[in-house]
């Protein structure tokens, strides 16, 4: 072997990288190994994706009471209408099918790639290795898909079989025919009409009539316009925390949260005083009024942030 | 100028009442509504026009043309006018937040195929992302011979394409599932735009990057809270899939994916991935969420469908409709769209007895594949009821099915691709309601 100085390695290497380069149209640059390992966070079936590092159930226990169950309930039930985790095991075919992981998905992989990507809600991609190891360890848990000494890395992860895998096929539409009758095609005494219930939609902006107003998401934005008016420059910072982290539980009530505008559910917690509210907005919540998770499940926001918001 | 006085409230109402008397159906009752408004809104300004709308009329000088109106750049980039309602609506309880919602395209108002891009229907799954462009990058990698990124200069530089092409969520529809349940014509169909789109054919990009001989599926994946992701089997990118930074004749919209999107036509509008930063290719697909828990669809036997991308044949009359109920006895156009996610529309059939008989439609002139296409009646209503359906055929022979057909097929329960004919009834007094007949 010889040696070469560092600079005719790197020569080397831009030479060999721009032979291979060359596109048909030679736009664009290499994507090194570096740009590609920061944003290749999919995860498969087969386990490909899946990082070192480990996580238990036990220790996924208290992060899932932590992060989850907000929104999703203690026992992965489901808060309101935030998805339902864990049950429904048995009523695929019936009339009330309940699609949880445990009854439905085919794939432990995607509970893996979900919760990394995109879970806490309002702080994605913020979960280490180890904690979505042991956060994925104890939904399946609550599924009864693994023992309660199970611990998550890449092969036993890889390893677990979900249920309802082998009840998944490829679509095989068309798989109804209709033909172009043009007479006579049906027998106007077999039918039956089934009419609208009146209410469940919004019709507020075409008829007058309505009891339930042309709504929509924006409409609950005037409270917190309110507050805007008169906003100190802490309290804009503070602003600015909320709509990125505490917005999609406190405008909708989420798991008892008290919505923004709503005095009465206020009320009570402001009479305890501005750090016991701040101390619970940091450390967490759970009590009768409902449950918080500590920073709203987004550890990346500074105890600073919080207060102001 | 209009003189202005400030009426009292009983001669406001008798002015109301005698504006409302010339009218009738729900133009009275949206003008007595106003006008109601007007009165509990307490302002003189508002009072006025309603109580003098005559004022503008023929023989007098209507109040707009008696000054000189806006000059140029007043507005650099318009507004509709302020007497138009165009809007994006929800309906709240179908999910747990706004960031992982839809809202619905007001097709009642609509003219011609083009959705402009400020309704556009919204799909989100965890909300809009700012995405600065300058700072924005899309990496192809994984089985291929050139692992790329490329900024929107780049790829402004590939040979280009525009195409209409409609967009829809394999959810449109499905709260009619198990019964009529949706109010409105937005609420029923309105998960479905249709758009020019300017972009790179997604097989240019793979021409560049080169794709190994076991490259089978590719990952898309955006640059959003969701990381939302699907998998794309190769034939579809080679096929017609473009990556598009264009909407509408600008930049896309934010809420369509700003700077970079996918879209593939005619298939579910979930596959079109939004704020696109990352393709992989790979030799398997990778049943990510939005592929297995979502956007798989269950059939009675407890089994489920899986990659069911294509939108197939559908259609809807547009007008009337239970926001735009038959006003006048006469002749009537009925208008409506149809579309299919396998090519162009063939026909339209139209029925006003519940699909017993059936009459032949004219097609709009721009008849495009995977575009919505405008399809007509002309005919006379005189007060009776009808059940009025469409049926659209596609290039394929395809005939759009019954809801019982879907049914009988498919239970109440797979929530997507619920594509039946669809029937208003038209009552006696022109309004319209939306009614499934069983």
């Amino acid at each position: 072997m010889f040696k070469l100085p560092n600079l005719a390695v790197a020569a080397a290497a831009i030479v060999l990288a721009g032979a291979v380069q060359a596109g048909p149209l030679g736009i664009g640059s290499t994507a090194t190994p570096e740009m590609i390992a920061g944003w290749d966070i999919d995860i498969r079936p087969d386990g490909m994706g899946l990082p070192p590092g480990r996580g238990s159930v036990a220790e996924g226990e208290p992060l899932y009471e932590a992060k989850c169950a907000s929104c999703h309930g203690l026992f992965g039930e489901g808060e309101g209408r935030w998805p339902i985790l864990a049950g429904g095991e048995g009523t695929l075919d019936t009339l009330h099918p309940e699609k949880t992981v445990g009854s439905y998905w085919p794939y432990a992989s995607t509970l893996w790639d979900y919760i990394h990507r995109a879970m806490p809600y309002p702080a994605p991609q913020s979960l280490t290795d180890d904690e979505t190891y042991a956060i994925s360890a104890y939904v399946l848990y609550l599924n009864d898909i693994v023992d309660d000494d199970f611990v998550a890395d890449r092969e036993s992860f890889a390893a677990v079989k979900m249920p309802n895998e082998p009840n998944f096929y490829i679509d095989n539409r068309p798989d109804v025919q209709n033909t172009r009758c043009m007479e006579n095609c049906a027998d106007p005494a077999n039918f039956t009409i089934v009419t609208t219930i009146n209410g469940v939609t919004p019709t507020g902006h075409f008829k007058e009539d309505s009891g339930v107003a042309a709504n929509h998401y924006g409409d609950s934005e005037p409270a917190v316009k309110a507050v805007e008016v008169a906003m100190s420059d802490a309290a804009t910072a503070g602003k600015s925390v909320y709509d990125k982290a505490c917005q999609a539980c406190h405008g909708m009530g989420v798991a008892g949260a008290p919505k923004v505008g709503d005095a009465s559910a206020w009320v009570d917690r402001i009479q305890t005083g501005m750090a016991s509210m701040s101390s619970n907005a940091i450390n967490g919540y759970q009590g009768p009024n409902g449950v918080m998770p500590a920073k709203g499940g987004n550890m990346s926001l500074s105890d600073e942030e919080v207060s102001m918001a | 100028m209009t003189k202005l006085y400030e009426p009292s409230l009983p001669k406001l109402m008798e002015a109301i009442a005698t504006e409302a008397k010339g009218m009738r159906g729900m133009d009275r009752r949206n003008f007595l509504k106003g006008g109601i408004a007007a009165v509990a809104g307490l302002s003189s300004v508002q009072m006025i026009p309603k109580a003098n709308a005559s004022a503008n009329l023929p023989p007098n000088l209507p109040e707009w043309q008696s000054y000189l109106g806006r000059g140029v750049v007043a507005k650099p980039y318009g507004d509709p006018s302020e007497f138009e309602d165009l809007q994006r609506r929800t309906v709240p309880w179908l999910t747990a937040d706004a960031a992982s919602s839809i809202s619905m395209t007001p097709l009642q108002d609509l003219e011609g195929i083009i959705t402009p891009s400020g309704v556009v229907f919204e799909r989100y799954h965890g909300g809009i992302p700012n995405v600065n462009p300058d700072q924005h990058r899309l990496i192809i990698h994984g089985l291929v011979e050139r692992p790329l990124v490329l900024t929107m200069d780049d790829l402004r530089r590939f040979p280009s394409v525009s195409q209409i092409r409609f967009i829809e969520c394999p959810a449109n529809g499905g709260m009619e599932w198990r019964g009529a349940q949706m109010e409105a014509l937005q609420f029923t169909h309105g998960m479905l735009s249709c758009c020019e789109w300017t972009g790179v054919k997604l097989s240019t990009l793979l021409e560049e990057v080169g794709v190994k001989p076991e490259g089978k599926w590719i990952l898309a994946e955006g640059a959003d809270a969701a990381g939302m992701s699907r998998s794309i089997p190769l034939e579809k990118a080679l096929d017609d899939t473009i990556i598009a930074w264009g909407q509408n004749g600008e930049a896309l919209r934010p809420e369509q994916g700003y700077p970079l999107r996918m879209l593939n036509p005619g298939w579910e509008g979930n596959t079109s991935v939004k704020w696109l930063r990352r393709l992989e290719i790979g030799d398997q697909p990778w049943h990510h969420r939005e592929e297995t828990s979502k956007y798989t669809d269950l059939m009675p036997d407890g089994r489920s469908r899986r990659f069911t991308y294509e939108q197939e044949c559908n259609s809807v009359v547009t007008s009337p409709c239970p926001e735009k109920p038959l006003m006048q006895r006469g002749f009537v156009e009925i208008r409506g769209l149809a579309w299919s996610g396998r090519g162009k529309i063939k026909a339209v059939d139209v029925s006003l007895d519940g699909g017993v008989n059936w009459q032949r439609t004219e097609l709009g002139e721009l008849v495009i594949p995977k575009a919505l296409t405008q399809f007509s009646l002309k005919t006379q209503w005189n007060g009776e009821p009808w059940l009025l359906q469409s049926r659209a055929i596609d290039e394929t022979g395809y005939v759009q099915p019954t809801l019982k057909q879907l049914r009988d097929e498919r239970g109440g329960w797979s929530i997507y691709h619920k594509n039946s004919i669809h029937t208003w009834n038209v009552t006696e007094s022109g309004e319209v309601f939306n009614v499934q007949i069983t």
